[in-house]
């Protein structure tokens, strides 16, 4: 069931059958229509039928008229020929006709003879028009008419049918003998001869079409009450089916609806009018001049109409099935629209803020003072009245968006983090007062919470001192009393190992205490910086001197690249000596012994792209390399942090905090520390900034 | 025979400093608290007090400043407190030199030696005035004899060091630049000197101060130059 619903090939189907099956509905009434007019007159060729007469006459009253027009110059239907016999002939412009008639009953013949002048209108071709008119009378059909007077075997306009009356008219009795064809046509004056040539309605031409139809209408005449019940029973389901299944696709539970149903309804259905108006008059013109050409047109037109017509009808049900039909319309959206707007300012009257609820009446409270005052115009104190309630009310306004602004500078001192905000309450009014309550516990539990990490901070590097100062004093007795030891004479040979063992690890604890205690106070930030001028070639030759010995022991060579001139920075001197003495004490502990260690030193710019403009250097850059001797089998993060380093160092002296200790005093004084190791290289660059 | 009052509450930090210093052939008293001290001051000649800072009932500081009002006996701090602040601080109460524990014993006789030396030659240094001597503090430089002591102890210095040393002695108080150095002791453009003027002044420190890295005399200026340090 649901396949069926959601099959798109049946869908298809379907929208082709019905179009089919609505023409044969049409067809089959037509047919009736045309069998209950002509069924029963015995006639079975369409030359004995009434539409054949009626045809005919039209179309010699027409000529007639055509005749007396050309005659008069109105016109100029016919092309003058050269004479026969002395008489004018007029021949029927038959490019003329075509764009009139498209060459319809051309089966008749005829030759109309204006009495005055003897000139001949016709549209047959011949070198003797008297031996014609003589043949006139052994046609099949043929009709003569001379002053009033009809000669011709056409029973429906001989002369006891046709009604003429003198004020040139003429008429056809109908069938019944009451209804008349009348033809406001003069024709005194005129001879007229004319007859059905057979041999002119080769091809398919009107005449040829209509006598098929009518032919194939009698023949069959049981045809339409098998089709009619056939194709309105097919109508009918195949409308059914679609209604039910229009808008449903595989998959999806709900109606889809595409573009064209999103289209405002009203526009939809003003494009459907002015379209099918377009194309279905299209399709009548064609069908009025009916041809074969013209008969696939108008087809094509009528195509093209039940298109337009199945789009609009099937966006039409889509629409009532997704329930849209009425909100598709565009009045509807605008409606809505106005509505909405409309409600959000009374729903403010039910609105649980008493904000919107005050807004709402002082504004109404403004507008209706302000309306009565103006009402009381007339006498010279409303005006100034008015003029005072719009300044109280201005300064109203004023007021509290000054408020505002008060809570708005708070909340900006907050975020840009001052810890003594603090609003005045009692200045301030509704809303604005609760806001500020709540703005002054933001900002105290802010300032609270800063005072709160500041204190932990400081507390802690309190306690890793104190702590530092308990275990110094038992750490002296031990240095002491090892020393003394040593210096005692002992033989034992293991002894003096243990001793030396003692001696090397109280040394060591002595400075991790020291280091603690530094690297505490270090990345807690609690060190007082002196910044002052500093020369870096200075600094290095100075530091390298201090080192020079240590270096010549391990065989270390210095490379040193600085650029010529100067290099000033700004820096604490004492704790940039320690960050170089860190790495250098580093370098001599851990480098491999009798490799080159390089330092470079250069100027760059970190803000700005180009490095070329000499005097706009803002950084400068301390690049320290050296080979490691042992593997590094650590990251450059790990080697940062405190107690961290590099495996097999463990087992020599210092603390480990020395990396750690030079990031942190680099960073405090504003610099940028960053270690990298690529295989056994071991390089530390620092960026600071000048 | 000079009298040292040791004062620590930790008996054996006191122990092992007597078993030092008398090795040195000083006499040791001892004391374990701050009034013990007093009592023993007041009581004895004493030539210098070496203070513990964090003690019970009277701490260090007290003691010191107590002694200050009647003596003016040379004291020594030793003390766990190792911040810039707690040495100035102890150095502004009166005393003459600040120890940090744990101290190496070399260094903690050498400076109980030197402040000795000081208090008790103050007199004697005067004589000494005469012809191109420099001085500030306990260091002499004699331009004439080629001498340099140090609180009255010949110190050895090769001739590139005295010159380095009595440029900078001469100049008290003034920082100069290597380059600077180089130029008025070599009397020629400092050009490719680098360290090793850095080199000797590390040298004349190690064989001045008592504790290189922490000088006394001759200060490094990090990244700026070195001078010495004009003390009266």
């Amino acid at each position: 069931m649901e396949n069926l619903r959601t099959s798109k090939a049946l869908k298809f189907i379907s929208y082709i059958l019905f179009p089919i099956f609505v023409l044969l509905i049409g067809l089959s009434i037509f047919h009736l229509s045309f069998l209950d007019e002509y069924g029963n007159t015995g006639a079975t060729n369409f030359i004995d039928t009434e539409m054949f007469a009626n045809e005919y006459v039209y179309y010699i009253t027409d000529n007639i008229a055509n005749a007396n027009d050309q005659k008069n110059n109105d016109t100029r239907m016919f092309i003058q020929l050269e004479d026969v016999d002395g008489n004018e002939i007029y021949y029927l412009d038959r490019d003329y006709m075509y764009s009139y008639y498209n060459g319809i009953n051309e089966y008749i013949d005829f030759i109309i003879i204006d009495k005055e002048t003897n000139a001949i209108y016709t549209n047959m071709r011949t070198s003797d028009y008297n031996s014609e008119i003589e043949n006139m009378k052994n046609s099949t059909k043929y009709w003569n008419y001379d002053d009033g007077n009809i000669e011709t075997n056409i029973e429906y306009i001989n002369n006891d049918n046709i009604k003429y009356n003198s004020t040139f008219q003429y008429a056809v009795l109908g069938e019944d003998g009451e209804s008349t064809y009348v033809v406001n046509k003069e024709i005194t004056g005129y001879t007229i001869y004319s007859r059905y040539n057979p041999d002119k309605t080769g091809g398919l031409t009107n005449f040829k079409i209509v006598e098929g139809i009518y032919e194939f209408c009698l023949e069959h005449q049981n045809l339409p009450v098998y089709i009619l019940p056939i194709s309105v029973i097919f109508t009918f389901a195949i409308a059914i089916y679609l209604c039910w299944a229009i808008g449903h696709e595989k998959g999806k539970d709900e109606i889809t609806l595409g573009y064209i149903d999103k289209i405002p309804y009203e526009i939809l259905f003003l494009a459907w009018a002015i379209l099918l108006t377009i194309f279905a008059t299209g399709a009548i013109e064609c069908l009025n001049i009916a041809n074969y050409i013209t008969i696939i047109f108008a087809f094509v037109l009528y195509f093209i109409c039940y298109i337009i017509c199945a789009i609009t009808t099937v966006s039409t049900i889509k629409r009532l099935k997704a329930k849209k039909f009425i909100k598709s319309f565009l009045i509807y959206k605008i409606g809505k629209w106005c509505f909405d707007k409309l409600k959000i300012l009374f729903d403010t009257l039910d609105e649980k803020t008493t904000e919107n609820k005050r807004l709402f009446w002082y504004y109404l409270l403004f507008i209706i003072v302000s309306v009565m005052l103006a009402c009381l115009f007339y006498t010279g104190i409303a005006i100034i009245l008015l003029i005072g309630f719009w300044i109280w009310s201005y300064y109203k306004i004023k007021k509290y968006i000054l408020d505002q602004e008060k809570i708005k500078k708070a909340l900006k001192d907050i975020y840009e983090g001052k810890n003594d905000v603090r609003l005045n309450e009692d200045e301030l009014k509704g809303a604005l007062r609760e806001m500020a309550v709540y703005v002054n516990d933001i900002a105290s539990g802010f300032s609270n919470a800063i005072q709160e990490s500041l204190k932990s901070e400081r507390l802690k590097t309190e306690l890793i001192t104190n702590v530092s100062h308990d275990i110094k004093t038992p750490l002296t007795s031990i240095i002491n009393y090892v020393d003394l030891l040593k210096k005692e004479n002992i033989q034992d040979e293991k002894v003096k190992e243990y001793i030396d063992i003692l001696d090397k690890k109280s040394q060591r604890l002595k400075k991790l205490t020291e280091d603690l205690v530094e690297a505490s106070k270090v990345s807690s930030g609690n060190v007082k910086l002196n910044f002052e001028s500093i020369d870096i070639k200075e600094l290095f030759n100075q530091t390298i001197g201090e080192f020079k010995d240590r270096f010549e022991q391990k065989d270390l060579k210095i490379e040193v690249q600085m650029p010529e001139n100067d290099i000033k920075i700004k820096a604490d001197s004492r704790y940039l000596y320690r960050i170089i003495e860190n790495l250098f004490s580093n370098i001599t502990k851990y480098a491999l012994e009798g490799s080159r260690v390089y330092i470079d030193v250069t100027e760059n710019n970190k803000n700005k792209g180009n490095t070329n403009s000499n005097n706009s250097y803002n950084y400068i850059n301390i690049n320290i390399k050296n080979i490691s001797k042992d593997k590094l089998n650590i990251s450059s993060d790990e080697l940062m942090q405190r107690f961290v380093r590099g495996d097999k160092s463990r087992y020599t002296e210092g603390s480990g905090l020395g990396l750690s200790i030079a990031k942190s005093l680099t960073e405090l004084q504003g610099g940028k520390f960053d270690i990298i190791i690529d295989g056994d290289l071991f390089k530390v660059e620092i960026d600071w900034p000048k | 025979m000079y009298n040292i009052l040791v004062v620590d509450d930790d008996k054996e930090i006191v122990g092992a400093i007597e078993i030092y210093l008398k090795k040195e052939g000083y006499n040791i008293l001892k004391a374990y608290n701050g009034e013990e001290a007093l009592d023993i001051v007041a009581s004895n000649e004493i030539h210098l007090i070496i203070l513990d800072i964090m003690m019970p009932k009277k701490d260090g500081l007290e003691t010191l400043e107590e002694i200050r009002k009647t003596k003016t006996i040379p004291v020594i701090l030793l003390s766990a407190k190792s911040e810039d602040y707690d040495k100035i601080g102890g150095l502004n109460s009166g005393a003459d030199d600040y120890i940090t524990k744990p101290f190496n014993p070399l260094e903690l006789i050498a400076r109980v030696n030197s402040v000795l030396r000081r208090y008790v030659s103050f007199g004697s240094l005067k004589k000494e005035e005469n012809g191109n001597v420099y001085k500030t503090g306990g260091l002499v430089v004699n331009d004439d004899t080629k001498k340099v002591t140090v609180d009255g102890k010949e110190v050895k210095l090769t001739a590139t060091e005295f010159n380095i040393l009595k440029f900078l002695l001469a100049n008290k108080g003034k920082v100069y630049s290597i380059p600077q150095i180089y130029e008025n002791v070599w009397n020629e453009e400092g050009f490719g000197a680098e360290n090793i003027i850095a080199v000797h002044i590390r040298h004349i420190r190690e064989k001045i101060e008592i504790n290189p890295k922490e000088p006394r005399y001759l200060k490094v200026i990090w990244g700026v130059g070195y001078k010495i340090e004009d003390i009266k």
